[in-house]
């Protein structure tokens, strides 16, 4: 496995642990829980942000493993 | 007209009367009144009886003394709300047993309580070793109401300085295989939601006893069957655990590389990751 497919993989899972924060973050009734969620999804979108540029540069180095 | 019918009317009509007299007289509950109270419960009931079984036979008197001792202890509860002189008259006042530790005797005289009852209370309210109290007082209701020393006090997370997360009480959403709608609504959840939730978990709604849902939205699901094991809701906890893989994957990344621009930023996004996961670990491990 390349480092590309390697980081594609965590964005991934970060993607899904979003959703998960999403699903509480609209589920719960109490405002402080709200906005904890709220700003746990801002934190991981500007991971998620990170690293897709990091993965844009990897498939420019590696073409060969483009898509995987 | 016979007896008998007398005796069956007087009982029904007294019943019910009863009944809507109690209710205005309050909620209060039975072990927690005061003596007065209680020698007016005792009056009510034994006048009722004496009506109901034709001894009194002029049954106006007997509604009419009725009628005195249920109004007086309403009207009287209710000055008492009012004035707290009434109040203290009527009910009379508390008495402070223990203070910073020590034993008031002369007000355990007054009360009537020996030294031994005293422990004995104390140790209804798990209570072993006097000096751990530092404060205790006798309700007006006859019970003995006990504040520890600050360090024999349950810990709280507070006292820890731990966060944790707020919760509200659980909706019960299920009985005996009914939904519940009313409480379903008091979460802004549908019966749809509920119904997709069954679906995922395979359990279909007439093999549920209970389902309550916490005020996170976690349902958790009682059945008849008690052979099958029923999944815990575990979301939370596994939620928790990828946040560490993913804190762990950054890491090894930023360690991989040689181009200290990529690995600045891939420091940078392992903290903050792990900001993410202690902001959250009062939501979803407490």
């Amino acid at each position: 496995m390349t480092v590309g497919s390697k980081v594609k993989q965590t964005v991934a899972s970060l993607k899904g642990i979003q959703a998960t924060f999403r699903i509480y973050e609209s589920q719960s009734q109490n405002k402080e829980t709200k906005s904890a969620f709220a700003e746990a999804i801002e934190t991981t979108q500007t991971v998620i942000k990170d690293l897709e540029e990091r993965i844009r540069v990897l498939e420019f180095e590696e073409p060969q493993y483009k898509g995987k | 007209m016979s007896e008998w019918i007398v005796i069956l009317l007087r009982s029904i009509v007294l019943f019910f009367l009863i009944l809507i007299a109690l209710r205005f007289i309050g909620k209060r509950s039975i072990t927690r009144i005061s003596p007065f109270n209680f020698v007016t419960y005792v009056f009510i009931a034994g006048i009722t009886a004496l009506i109901a079984v034709n001894i009194i036979e002029n049954w106006a008197l007997g509604i009419i003394a009725l009628g005195v001792w249920v109004v007086l202890t309403i009207g009287l509860e209710y000055i008492a709300m009012k004035s707290k002189w009434v109040h203290d008259w009527v009910n009379g006042k508390e008495t402070i047993l223990i203070k910073q530790g020590k034993i008031m005797e002369e007000n355990l005289a007054q009360v009537r309580l020996t030294g031994e009852e005293l422990l004995r209370e104390l140790r209804n309210k798990n209570v072993f070793n006097l000096a751990d109290v530092e404060f205790a007082v006798l309700e007006t209701t006859g019970e003995l109401d006990v504040f520890l020393k600050s360090d024999k006090k349950p810990l709280t997370a507070h006292d820890l300085g731990h966060k944790v997360a707020p919760q509200a009480e659980p909706q019960t959403v299920i009985l005996d295989g009914n939904i519940v709608t009313e409480s379903l609504a008091n979460i802004g959840l549908t019966s749809q939601w509920l119904t997709s939730q069954l679906e995922s978990t395979g359990v279909s709604l007439d093999n549920v006893f209970l389902g309550q849902v916490d005020s996170s939205g976690d349902l958790y699901l009682d059945l008849y069957n008690d052979v099958f094991p029923m999944p815990q809701p575990k979301v939370k906890e596994l939620l928790y655990a990828n946040l560490e893989k993913i804190q762990a994957d950054l890491m090894t990344y930023s360690l991989s590389t040689d181009d200290t621009t990529v690995k600045e930023m891939y420091i940078k996004n392992t903290e903050k990751i792990r900001n993410v996961m202690t902001m959250m670990e009062p939501y979803l491990l407490r």
